[in-house]
């Protein structure tokens, strides 16, 4: 609100209560005109009761836009806040997760793949001889390296849940300064359209309690569709 | 069944790739090239160098079901078989691709056995109608 708004309708406030006093104001008249003491001191406390009343409602309304005006500020830090700096941080964050998952898959992958020779060889023996003794338990060590390894290689599973946790949590805060924010403007800002999913680029992965629907459970169940058209 | 089938797999992560891969290899099929979208993916094919794709749909750029569209509207390509291997499960989503002309679906995850199986019913459904 600016100043000339402010002095306006500090105005408009102050006819409002010209017009409510004035009954009052000609009582208070009349009773100076006729000496009555009594009745000028009654009438005189009414005015005053009144002029204070106005006053605390004033106060309360001035207070209450103080409080909205600091409870919007404190909102509007944090969502800047939350928007320049956590929102990209927690990007890069997921992207790291990516990589996390990414890398131990492959490295998992890569000893099971070192495995299957090792195994071929025990089976079938090198080329076309039988497996020596010797042979065979140097690759039993071989093979018990790569599970070990691969055991290893799982860790990824508490890094990452750690960084998704962290998210969830930035997830809950953007949550809820966004709610304080449409609390404040209220119905001020008008709803956009509702956004429509663009079913060519798919839904990805069916998540329990989130995804509701029509989506099939099982192998079974697609094979069961297909073939009731035509497939 | 010949073994000498060219595939190509389109994914855009490099561990479902790299599954797949391995469980053609130990089908027998050793002639697998990889692309990790549609768009990579539609060019490779349109060299006439392949004979059976297997495709995810939720990629980037262009998605699987985009790819299944283009591959049905080519002239030379519109016989390659498709296979979907996604973790696309909703029922209007497998009857959008099969009304797109999807060869077979497989949802993720899936065992090496449910891979096999709709591998050789596409190849012996293709027989039959060749025979």
């Amino acid at each position: 609100m600016n100043s000339t708004t402010l002095r306006a309708a500090a105005h408009d406030a102050s006819q409002r209560n010209l017009e409510r006093l004035r009954p009052l104001l000609e009582r208070l008249t009349t009773a100076v005109a006729a000496g009555d003491a009594a009745e000028f001191e009654h009438l005189l406390d009414d005015l005053v009761h009144a002029r204070r009343k106005d006053l605390f409602a004033e106060l309360r309304r001035l207070t209450s836009q103080v409080r909205t005006a600091l409870e919007s500020f404190q909102c509007d830090a944090r969502l800047t806040d939350l928007a320049e700096k956590e929102v990209p941080d927690a990007r890069q964050r997921l992207q790291h997760v990516l990589k996390l998952t990414d890398d131990a898959a492959h490295q998992t992958m890569d000893l099971i793949e070192r495995c299957g020779p090792l195994v071929d060889m025990l089976v079938t023996g090198p080329g076309k001889r039988p497996v020596g003794a010797k042979e065979a338990a140097a690759a039993v060590v071989s093979l018990r390296r790569n599970l070990s390894e691969m055991h290893l290689a799982q860790g990824y599973q508490d890094l990452t849940g750690q960084i998704i946790r962290g998210v969830i949590t930035l997830v809950d805060e953007v949550e809820s300064a966004l709610s304080g924010l449409l609390r404040l403007v209220g119905d001020a800002v008008p709803a956009a359209p509702a956004r429509t999913s663009a079913p060519n680029t798919g839904y990805g992965p069916v998540v329990p309690g989130v995804d509701h629907g029509a989506a099939v459970q099982s192998q079974q169940d697609v094979d069961a569709l297909l073939s009731g058209l035509g497939l | 069944m010949s073994k000498d089938l060219r595939f190509l797999v389109v994914d855009d992560y490099s561990t479902m790739r790299r599954i797949i891969k391995n469980l053609l290899q130990d089908l027998g099929y050793a002639n697998i090239a990889e692309a990790d979208d549609g768009k990579t993916a539609l060019p490779m094919l349109q060299t006439g160098n392949y004979d059976f794709v297997v495709t995810d749909w939720n990629m980037p750029v262009m998605p699987g079901l985009d790819l299944l569209k283009a591959i049905r509207a080519d002239g030379k390509l519109k016989g390659l078989p498709v296979l979907m291997v996604t973790a696309e499960a909703k029922r209007e989503q497998i009857v959008e691709a099969v009304q797109a002309g999807v060869s077979g679906y497989v949802v993720k995850p899936f065992t090496a056995e449910v891979l096999k199986q709709k591998l050789e019913k596409i190849l012996q459904t293709r027989a039959a109608a060749a025979g």
